[in-house]
């Protein structure tokens, strides 16, 4: 395992893309949860406007706010894992690494294990910016830990959008069509299909979609509180989504290992 | 000796179209293998395979007697169809890639890029590499570590006259070395130059294959003449080690066993009283050799 990802860092350090990526999602992250907490985004606009998400900076509710956004940056490096994924079909690298002794599986396996470091990576920089906003905006260390599952939800949910993007690069191979394919999915496709299946069923089913269902752990601050407000139908419990997640995640895995088992290289 | 490399019965299909149909050969330990055929002919699809990039559809392969084919790969140095490497990194780098992955040590890279005349330009991205030199690297990168065997898919391709010289004895040498080669080429010039065995193939079926000698052996032809076709015919149907008379353009067309000189033709002729107007060897080549099995 050492030795696969010790490759696998060989093949990105001198990456300039992936550089690039991962420094726009560092700093851009805190400099939009900034921008949130004083009050630069707000409802309205302007210096005038109302600002309902600041609030949301002290112990213990940030977690969920920093993780809220942090999710959709997330997008940042599911394309990451897109395009060095689908750098390897282009210039035939995979091949190669299987030509020079590495089997299927070790392939697959470097790039695996690639998504739980990013992931565990940018869950630990998401618990770094909690834990600042939170210690700053609270004054105290009251509280501090009481959310922390939201934490462990955001790694849940990088798994969850990098695992899905790295099955997406092995199906498809092609970089434009894979990250075109899953930015359509992201927003639109699924969101389509959730809406079809929660009317038809009059359940929140829809929500346990492969991407939906990560997203419903780390909700946008104010929804639940809306949600308090109209008096919500039925509901699925954290834990389901948790559970679900951590299915889908399963089941990109088999599906990629089975396509590569199968298909000529 | 045991073959380094056994195919039994491999079959491949794209689709509706068969890349190769049953074939099956052994490449002898020591040897310079090449596989030989025109274009299409299934000679990538067949390294693909036995290389576990490809997936046969039916028939089996083994390396070295059977060994673990992980583990053989790394002892087998490839290059198959075109120089695969990360094209935003040194040539250096890469070749820690490969280095690592193939279990070699890294400071072989020195000797290898020395070998191929890249030295100076080891920290180039390869992405700013010539055909040739990319070409050149890929044969590095199949040195690492010093394998048992290499396999190589049209090694001088993109290659100058000069380069092409290079790899021609550099093959030899390392063949010398003991190590067994395969390559695949569709120019015969290159097989018939390397090679000591040869498997043939046309259209995904293996039509000949054994020591080069055997397969590609040259029968020579002498072409005669006389004023009376019929009577030297009558006369060299009486003599020994001639296997065929063919009557062509005028003239006679022998074939002959081998050790079978113009110059007894022509005694044989004249002792029974007819001069030969005409008496010529023909070398057949081996491109027309070639063309006859392959069309």
């Amino acid at each position: 395992m050492k030795e696969l990802i010790a490759i696998e860092w060989m093949k990105i350090r001198r990456y300039r893309t992936f550089w690039v990526l991962t420094g726009l999602f560092l700093l851009l992250l805190p400099i939009w949860n900034i921008e949130v907490a004083y009050g630069f985004i707000n409802l309205g606009g302007g210096k005038n406007g109302v600002n309902f998400l600041s609030t949301a900076y002290s112990f213990p509710e940030v977690w969920g706010n920093v993780g809220f956004w942090g999710s959709i940056f997330v997008l940042f490096l599911s394309i990451l894992v897109i395009i060095i994924t689908t750098n390897e079909y282009t210039y035939k690298t995979n091949r190669q690494n299987v030509i020079d002794g590495w089997s299927r599986l070790d392939f697959y396996h470097a790039k695996v294990l690639l998504v739980f470091i990013i992931s565990t990576a940018a869950t630990a920089y998401m618990f770094l910016l909690g834990f600042t906003f939170g210690l700053i905006n609270s004054g105290s260390a009251a509280n501090v830990f009481s959310e922390l599952h939201q934490v462990g939800y955001f790694f849940l949910l990088s798994l969850d959008y990098l695992g899905f993007a790295l099955f997406l690069s092995i199906w498809i191979k092609r970089s434009g069509l894979a990250i075109g394919l899953f930015l359509l999915y992201s927003f639109i496709i699924e969101n389509i299909a959730k809406s079809i299946i929660n009317h038809w069923t009059d359940l929140p089913v829809g929500n346990l979609m492969p991407l939906q269902t990560s997203d419903e752990l780390l909700p946008f601050p104010l929804m639940q509180m809306a949600k308090t407000m109209i008096g919500q139908g039925p509901t699925i419990s954290m834990n389901v989504y948790a559970g679900v997640t951590v299915f889908w995640c399963a089941a990109y895995y088999f599906s990629g290992k089975m396509i590569l088992a199968k298909r000529d290289w | 000796m045991e073959p380094v490399l056994s195919i039994q019965n491999i079959t491949k299909n794209y689709g509706p179209i068969q890349a190769l149909k049953n074939v099956s050969f052994d490449v002898p330990a020591g040897s310079v293998f090449g596989i030989l055929g025109p274009n299409g002919s299934g000679k990538t699809t067949m390294l693909g395979i036995i290389l576990d990039i490809l997936i046969a559809d039916a028939g089996t392969y083994s390396w070295f007697g059977g060994m673990q084919k992980d583990a053989a790969r790394k002892q087998i140095g490839s290059l198959l169809e075109t120089p695969n490497f990360y094209h935003y990194m040194p040539a250096i780098d890469n070749l820690e890639i490969t280095a690592s992955i193939r279990q070699a040590g890294l400071d072989d890279r020195n000797r290898v890029l020395q070998l191929i005349g890249l030295a100076e330009r080891k920290d180039s991205k390869f992405q700013t590499f010539s055909l040739g030199m990319k070409q050149r690297l890929a044969i590095g990168a199949a040195l690492l570590g010093r394998p048992k065997v290499l396999v190589l898919d049209e090694p001088t391709n993109g290659l100058d006259p000069a380069g092409i010289a290079e790899i021609r004895s550099l093959i030899k040498t390392l063949n010398k070395e003991g190590i067994t080669i395969v390559i695949a080429s569709h120019l015969l010039d290159e097989i018939e130059k390397v090679c000591t065995h040869v498997a043939i193939l046309k259209k995904g079926t293996l039509l000949l294959d054994g020591p080069v000698n055997d397969v590609l052996r040259c029968v020579d032809q002498i072409e005669v003449r006389a004023a009376d076709l019929l009577q030297l015919q009558n006369i060299l149907q009486k003599m020994n080690g001639i296997n065929k008379i063919q009557l062509a353009d005028n003239s006679l067309l022998l074939t002959c066993a081998p050790g079978v000189i113009p110059e007894q033709v022509n005694s044989f002729c004249s002792n029974r009283g007819l001069v030969l107007s005409h008496l010529v060897l023909k070398k057949k080549s081996l491109e027309t050799k070639f063309m006859e099995l392959t069309s």
